[in-house]
């Protein structure tokens, strides 16, 4: 009986199977073969140590490097100046002091040529090349803090200069050497956490230099990149997952999508260049520029649109590994398309869609050469207030000293390295902390 | 030994005949329903009456087209893009795929369970409290409470869970989620209940606690159950269709399908000769 639903058995009557033989495991080919295999285990194995051990060296260097350049960084030594208000005959109105005008009520009170004499004064003819050019400014701000000083005789710590910081770190020339063993006799010399670093912007003078205005701006920069980039690409992963028709067009978007992701970041400053900052003729009219140059504002955009695929890919995986089961269980209680999305698949995609912005939000803030072509590459020592002013963001700026020559920079360039390497991997560290945090679980 | 599982099915579904009312109202009508999947002709002009009050079980080998028309019943083929329905299904006399139909409603009316169970990763009282919510059947909390605790009892669930509600769904055993997903869709009170092998992923004995339930709910709802298993269609089932590449083969009163079927079809596959 042939019935289509049960195919039949092929039968088992057409020759005879010969008898089982049993393997011989014991044979020379046999053995070598093991051997063989062992040795390929082996092998396989010592390359992936070499390869795991090269890369940690690799780390272990630069992070070596970075350390032991840039910690200097942080810190910086002080020298105590001692200023005997009353002979050096300064004439200030105290009243003006803790008015707007302080500043430059000090200034025209020579205070610059003071500090320098009192420098003399304390130290000899080196005096001058012992304090920073910018030690009255300290001065200045101590007097600022409390005008009393003035009344008499008062030792304010100021910034050494590079040439005594050199000296103490490694060789200085011999005057700075005598210098420094005679400051150090009379306990004259502290080193003390260098909160200027943190807190002032670009400078000419490296004592002076500080990261905060660079920080601002790559703050300002991330804001702007992150309020564009990350409702845009996650309402596109929704729209192309949940809602797009699967057909040649959107086909066509999946793979531009994927190409933008590996497009070379300079030439999304060019496109910013072009769309952000460009002119155009209309109808006779000369439009634009849109947006005023050196900007936080056109640096956020542009990274954003760079980033702006990294999330789509990030957050259309997170989406599509939503099981379909969830999808059916609340439409079948009769959800809507957008209370399905918002109550369950987003919820849930949300760690990984996180994860992917934070990864591309941490690309962003490493990012140099699209930010140059915008005109972020300014001299700016007052930081930004707003996301028009004209900024500078961290990695623009570590590009920016590495290219000084004076040598106090270098020790400024790789701590600002170390800051922007302390931020990325802390973003990195909570990229991976949602991810394992909400693994989800089913 | 076709002949004896033959008399067993028989006798079971004679046993369980009790409520069978060949008169009963129509509750959901499909006429000369069609459905492709963009060339695949899947389903091929089925008409089929869904009696209220009863529960009407589809039959038949992997494939051939059970789940598809179940799909259709509460439009959750809408969802597959390829997926093309023709024909005409009525809930109380009134077109479901007509244009003004309201989709959202109509899967409100019309509440479905899966083969898998499918809790949400929320709390077991989110997981119930949800449809209410969305479709805004409860006025305060404590209406909400009550809507909880009702279905969760009628699905046979309360006992079980009523200490532990703000535990997550999906913590519990195959069983409980699946008595769980039933709770969720009798919560925003459907008047038919579509079930896709709610067994098939659960054991005999959590098995059992749904074929119990089933029982239960006979007689509120209009239930359609797709089963693989020939003594669950006979036990839980008034009425049955058996499907046959497409094809709807034969529906009837289940005690007629398994003691007398009419098709030489039916009777090789209720004795067992394939599926
Ligand atoms: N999403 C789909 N896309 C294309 N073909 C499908 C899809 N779902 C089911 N089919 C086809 O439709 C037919 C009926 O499937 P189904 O309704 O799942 O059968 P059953 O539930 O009776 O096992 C099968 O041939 C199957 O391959
Ligand atoms: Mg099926």
């Amino acid at each position: 009986m042939s019935d289509p639903l049960m195919p039949e058995l092929p039968s088992a009557g057409g020759g005879t199977i010969a008898p089982r033989q049993p393997t011989d495991w014991t044979t020379d080919a046999m053995r070598q073969r093991i051997r063989k295999r062992y040795a390929r285990e082996r092998r396989f194995r010592r390359l992936g140590l070499v390869a795991v051990v090269m890369s940690a060296a690799f780390l272990a260097f630069l992070l070596v490097t970075m350390a032991s350049q840039g910690l200097g960084g942080f810190f910086r030594t002080e020298v105590a100046l001692p200023i005997d208000f009353p002979q050096t005959g300064i004439e200030v109105d105290k009243a003006a002091l803790d008015q707007p005008g302080a500043d430059l009520a000090l200034a025209g009170a020579g205070l610059e040529n003071i500090v320098g004499s009192a420098a003399i004064a304390a130290f000899g003819d080196y005096g001058p090349n012992v304090i920073s050019d910018n030690a009255w400014l300290t001065v200045r701000e101590a007097i600022k803090h409390d005008p009393s000083i003035l009344d008499g005789r008062a030792v304010i710590h100021v910034p050494a200069s590079a040439e005594i910081d050199r000296a103490i770190s490694e060789t200085g020339t011999p005057e700075a050497e005598a210098a420094v063993t005679k400051l150090q006799a009379e306990n004259a010399i502290t080193e003390g956490f260098n909160w200027r670093f943190l807190s002032a912007s670009d400078s000419t003078d490296p004592t002076q230099v500080g990261i905060w205005g660079a920080l601002k701006g790559s703050f300002f920069t991330m804001l702007v990149t992150f309020l564009i980039a990350f409702p845009v690409g996650v309402l596109a992963a929704i729209y192309l997952e949940e809602y797009a028709p699967k057909n040649r067009w959107t086909d066509l978007v999946e793979v531009s999508i994927n190409n933008l992701a590996a497009v070379p970041s300079i030439i999304f400053g060019l496109l910013g260049l072009a769309v952000f900052l460009g002119t155009w003729t209309l109808f006779g009219h000369k439009v634009g520029p849109l947006l005023p140059r050196s900007a936080a504002l056109v640096g956020g955009l542009t990274l954003a649109l760079m980033i702006m695929p990294v999330i789509v890919i990030a957050s259309r995986n997170a989406i599509k590994a939503v099981p379909p089961s969830i999808r059916d269980a609340a439409l079948g209680i009769g959800a809507s398309k957008v209370q399905v999305v918002f109550h369950h698949v987003l919820p849930l995609a949300l760690p990984g869609i996180l994860t992917g912005t934070i990864i591309g939000m941490a690309r962003a803030l490493g990012e140099t050469a699209p930010l140059l072509l915008v005109g972020m590459r300014a001299f700016i020592a007052t930081p930004p207030d707003s996301l028009t002013d004209k900024a500078t963001v961290l990695p623009v700026q570590i590009f920016l000293w590495s290219d000084e020559v004076s040598r106090g920079f270098v020790e400024k360039t790789s701590a600002a390295i170390i800051v922007l390497l302390v931020f990325l991997l802390a973003m990195n560290a909570v990229a991976i902390y949602l991810r394992n945090k909400f693994e989800t679980r089913w | 030994m076709n002949d004896l599982t033959d008399t067993t099915l028989a006798q079971t579904a004679r046993e369980h005949a009790d409520m069978a009312d060949s008169a009963a109202p129509v509750k959901m009508a499909a006429r000369d329903v069609h459905v492709y999947y963009g060339e695949t002709h899947a389903i091929k002009g089925v008409s089929i009456d869904i009696d209220m009050d009863h529960v009407t079980a589809f039959i038949g080998p992997s494939g051939c087209g059970k789940s598809t028309f179940l799909r259709t019943l509460n439009r959750m083929n809408d969802t597959i893009a390829a997926a093309r329905v023709e024909g005409q299904i009525t809930l109380d006399g009134e077109d479901i795929y007509a244009s003004g139909m309201d989709v959202v409603q109509l899967r409100a009316r019309v509440g479905m369970v899966f083969q898998k169970p499918n809790p949400f990763p929320k709390s077991i009282y989110e997981n119930v409290a949800y449809g209410p919510r969305i479709h805004g059947l409860a006025a305060s909390k404590s209406d909400m409470d009550a809507i909880v605790e009702r279905s969760l009892r009628r699905a046979g669930l309360w006992d079980e869970v009523k200490d532990r509600l703000t535990d997550s769904g999906t913590a519990m055993s195959g069983g409980q989620q699946q008595r769980l997903c039933i709770a969720r869709a009798i919560a925003v009170d459907p008047e038919v209940i579509l079930m896709d092998e709610p067994c098939s992923a659960l054991d005999p004995i959590a098995t059992a606690k749904i074929e119990e339930l089933i029982h239960e709910l006979r007689g509120n709802y209009a239930i359609v159950i797709v089963t693989h298993n020939m003594q669950q269609a006979a036990r839980v089932s008034q009425r049955t269709a058996f499907f046959h590449l497409g094809n709807l083969v034969e529906y009837g009163v289940t005690s007629d399908i398994f003691t007398n079927p009419r098709e030489d079809k039916t009777k090789d596959y209720i004795t067992g000769r394939y599926g």
